[in-house]
């Protein structure tokens, strides 16, 4: 006799690349493979992402997008747990985004966003900066989850953080302007353990008035990772839905699950490359599918500390 | 095992048929997917309704053309399926032939999606294009009865006929032939389907052979959507995994189909509710559930070698 099985339908709505893993690529196998139904709309489709030499593709227009929508519902399957978005740079796709989340939460109430809003890192914006206003005063305020970094914290509540008091305060903020629960998923902030790792923190309202905060020293990897962001926000989807009260333990299998996909995706580029070369970004590509048994079973890599 | 497959075909929001079917199924069992979708649609085309884009030949080519640029056009395996647009199949053909020139050990895995129970469901002047142009560079075909008829211009009315139609396929290009299914009468009766599988092989002494293979399926009364790309993602696999045993290869990929089947029915059923024909959505493939079945499938049907 079989169990009963998880019924739980994720509409991601990222870029689709044809090789390798970012957005919707990074997103859909670590969720599948949890046991999630994975709807996914590409909002663009390229060869691969923007890291490599050269890079090709079509990217979907708000008009596309809605059309899609539109088809699921009137098939009457405009039914999700979760939506996830990731990295766009279109304020009017952005918007229709907006539309769509608030249709299928006047569906489900119970719905859960789950939005990285991807802005930039290291004080320089790598998106259009007319998506600032859109993410601050329309997207944020409907989001369930968020994942900012530090910088985008910074933007989104216009707060600069220098010290653990400042970023505390600012998840605060970004509890009032919406999100329930909140992810720095880094920061400048000293580690204790020393400049070979970063600090990440997080916040998740309890009630009205308290909240859960937690700490994490997350080891840095000399390396730039591409599509890491994107399977983070996939990830703490899927542990906040199997901890939802619980942000200790799901951001440290969230981000165990990183560490062990980095690890051997770093690994794997090293050998590729050759000893004293740098790795190419083709060769930097996320080992995702041979980290299936980690992301099944994510052995704890990095605990957390409450606050 | 790196083994990296680039598969051309639909991607749908909802549900499984094309990349969709494809894609985790191989991924689980450890492949590298590159996926390029042919199309974009919130849904397969058995639904009251469905709404999307489709990519042009030129788009296709725009693609390939990144993947090209930054040297990454190293495949083993090519996979493809539905198409309705010549131009596009031709631009495939292109692909595919150049790929083989980067890897000569490529294997293009081709399911030639023209149409059933007697009847074509995609544009007449696709068949000139799979004829002529695409079976010739396919390793691996998965016709239905009706695509092997209108691939040879033989008709199917005995076991000798369907031998017969297999061995013209391998003339014109693949070494491995597999129909998919048949009207051919099951010794096990009319709840039954019947289907076939040829493989080239060579003799010790140099010689060509081939080996010959029969399957008895059990038929489920649902239409399900999706089904032949599984098939053809799964065939890839296990003949990766059995390159010289089409036996063992096509008991692999049955099984799988049939827990997969078996398991969507009934959650599709339970969904209905009694007595009531469950609709397209019910009846999405249950894939994600299925996943130890396709990681280790217990043999529930067996191949007999002719």
């Amino acid at each position: 006799m079989e169990l009963k099985w998880m019924e739980c339908r994720v509409l991601s709505i990222q870029s689709h690349v044809v090789r390798g893993y970012v957005g919707n690529k990074s997103a859909t196998f670590p969720l599948q493979v949890l046991g999630f139904e994975v709807d996914s709309i590409n909002s663009v489709q390229f060869s691969n992402h923007t890291g490599y030499a050269h890079w090709k593709g079509q990217v979907l227009t708000a008009e596309e997008l809605n059309v899609l929508y539109e088809g699921i519902k009137l098939n009457n399957v405009n039914h999700y747990d979760y939506v996830l978005t990731g990295y766009s740079r279109d304020t009017s796709f952005l918007e229709m985004v907006v539309d769509i989340v608030q249709e299928l939460k006047k569906a489900n109430s119970k719905l859960v966003y789950v939005c990285d809003p991807v802005m930039g890192d290291h004080g320089a914006m790598y998106v259009p900066e007319n998506l600032l206003p859109v993410y601050r005063d329309k997207v944020v305020p409907v989001a369930d989850i968020l994942t900012p970094n530090q910088f985008e914290a910074e933007l989104l509540t216009g707060r600069k953080i220098n010290t653990e008091e400042d970023a505390i305060e600012v998840m605060d903020l970004l509890h009032q302007m919406g999100p329930e629960t909140v992810v720095l998923t880094s920061s400048n902030l000293p580690s204790k353990h020393g400049d070979q790792f970063l600090v990440a923190l997080g916040s998740q309202k309890i009630g009205k008035i308290h909240s859960q905060k937690i700490r994490m020293e997350i080891p840095k990897v000399d390396a730039v990772f591409v599509g890491t962001g994107d399977l983070f926000a996939a990830m703490l989807l899927a542990w906040t839905h199997h901890h939802p009260k619980d942000l200790k333990t799901a951001c440290e299998k969230t981000v165990s699950v990183m560490h062990h996909v980095i690890k051997r995706t770093i690994s794997y580029a090293n050998e590729m490359a050759g000893p004293g070369k740098r790795p190419s970004p083709a060769q930097l590509e996320l080992r995702m599918v041979q980290s299936k048994a980690d992301i099944e079973n994510p052995a704890i890599a990095v605990e957390a500390m409450v606050l």
